[in-house]
């Protein structure tokens, strides 16, 4: 069961962070991936590419609709998970594992201030599915 | 373009900009200006109806041209290929009435739910329909199913919130979400050239003829499109509760337009290839 993870930091655009050292693993969140439905498609930058926190990096589809995906960090990305192209499915699946997205060096660990902890994301999450009532 | 001062959450004037026809490529380059300028720049919500001339295929986000639709035949019948903002399959945009919807993600009526929205706009739809004399119904159904003939054609099987008439799909739409606003868009069928479409989704013409229809066929008769766009106009105003002032792009959405329009949806690249330029704005390169 996904939910949350207590170790990651979150974003307000529902993505999470696993970091270690400045290096950076980044996903959909369980939240996101539950909102979106069934996904069909994401297209992921190359290695090499420079993300902005705030800034998208992607696109992610499902039966509902296309998403921009808005990257939580700033830096350079040194992989891509080339698994999910052929099995997208493992996002909706295990978001905080095999569905991880991109992972990068990053430029400034000040910014994970910007972020939120897993307590934080879970009552941001609370507003949002309260608004939806 | 007059100066606008920030609109909150709960105005219930919303902008209704000019009903027009335009080409494939500036339709795609309004709803995205439109669409990512929204938030950036606290502009209202923002309701178009259009057409499309010549007559268009537009393609969802990430569907392969090639697999999708006969470009061949598109060339031949001067029929332009536009890729999609948004997501889901291939549409003949020629005889209907196109509308795009652009607002924040968060707007009360909407409550950023996907499927809400899909529903909510759909309500508005089914008004102007009920208005017009005909009996819809919303459908909620999953997605279709995978490995049918007709899986690249959107209106060949109902998913989501779908409009339909005696069982067939009259109007389908699609939605991309992103920097905190959403847009969707859909096509309410006027007419179909049942052959033309199959000639271009590589389909079989009683595929289409059996899983659409359109507003000729329930009313005996082609509806005009200011009589439409009007009954719409009043449908959309009386199930939100708002009113729609007209008005038209800003100073900043009309040059992003143009940029949208020289870098991505003017190009091939785009359209076909669905490759963008790496600052995701279709700058050329």
């Amino acid at each position: 069961m996904a939910g949350y993870q207590e170790d990651l930091f979150y974003s307000r655009e529902h993505t999470w962070v696993r970091v270690d050292g400045n290096i950076a693993t980044v996903g959909v969140s369980d939240y996101a991936q539950e909102k979106l439905g069934e996904l069909y498609s994401v297209e992921l930058p190359r290695t090499d590419a420079e993300v902005e926190q705030d800034e998208p990096f992607g696109v992610i589809e499902s039966s509902k609709s296309v998403a921009e995906l808005i990257s939580p960090v700033s830096g350079e990305v040194i992989g891509v998970n080339e698994d999910i192209v052929d099995d997208i499915g493992v996002i909706n699946s295990d978001p905080y594992g095999a569905g991880w997205l991109i992972m990068v060096e990053l430029r400034d660990l000040d910014e994970l201030n910007n972020l939120l902890d897993a307590e934080e994301y879970r009552e941001y999450v609370g507003e949002e599915a309260a608004i939806e009532e | 373009m007059s100066a606008r001062k920030p609109q909150s959450r709960n105005e219930t004037s919303w902008r209704l900009l000019p009903c027009r026809v335009f080409r494939a490529a500036e339709n795609m380059a309004v709803d995205e200006a439109v669409f990512r300028l929204n938030r950036r720049e606290a502009l209202p919500p923002t309701l178009r109806f259009f057409g499309w001339q010549p007559p268009a295929v537009s393609l969802g986000y990430f569907q392969k041209t090639s697999r999708e639709i006969d470009v061949e035949t598109c060339r031949r019948e001067g029929i332009d290929i536009v890729r999609r903002p948004t997501g889901g399959k291939a549409v003949l945009h020629e005889h209907e009435m196109t509308y795009s919807l652009v607002a924040a993600i968060d707007h009360p009526l909407f409550s950023g739910d996907i499927l809400e929205t899909y529903r909510v706009i759909s309500a508005c739809i089914v008004e102007a329909l009920r208005r017009l004399g005909l009996t819809p119904e919303m459908v909620s159904e999953g997605r279709s199913a995978a490995g049918t003939p007709l899986e690249a054609y959107c209106f060949a099987a109902p998913s989501k919130y779908e409009l339909l008439v005696g069982g067939r799909k009259i109007c389908g739409s699609a939605q991309v979400r992103g920097g905190g606003s959403f847009l969707q868009h859909g096509s309410l069928l006027i007419d179909v050239d049942p052959a033309r479409a199959a000639a271009v989704m590589r389909v079989p013409v009683a595929g289409i003829s059996g899983s659409t229809t359109t507003l000729r066929e329930q009313l005996g008769r082609v509806i005009g499109a200011d009589e439409l766009a009007r009954v719409l106009r009043g449908a959309f105003e009386d199930t939100l509760g708002i009113t729609l002032a007209e008005d038209g792009l800003t100073a900043a959405e009309d040059m992003l337009k143009e940029r949208l329009l020289a870098g991505k949806y003017g190009t091939d690249r785009w359209n076909l290839e669905g490759k963008n330029s790496p600052d995701g704005e279709g700058e050329p390169s």
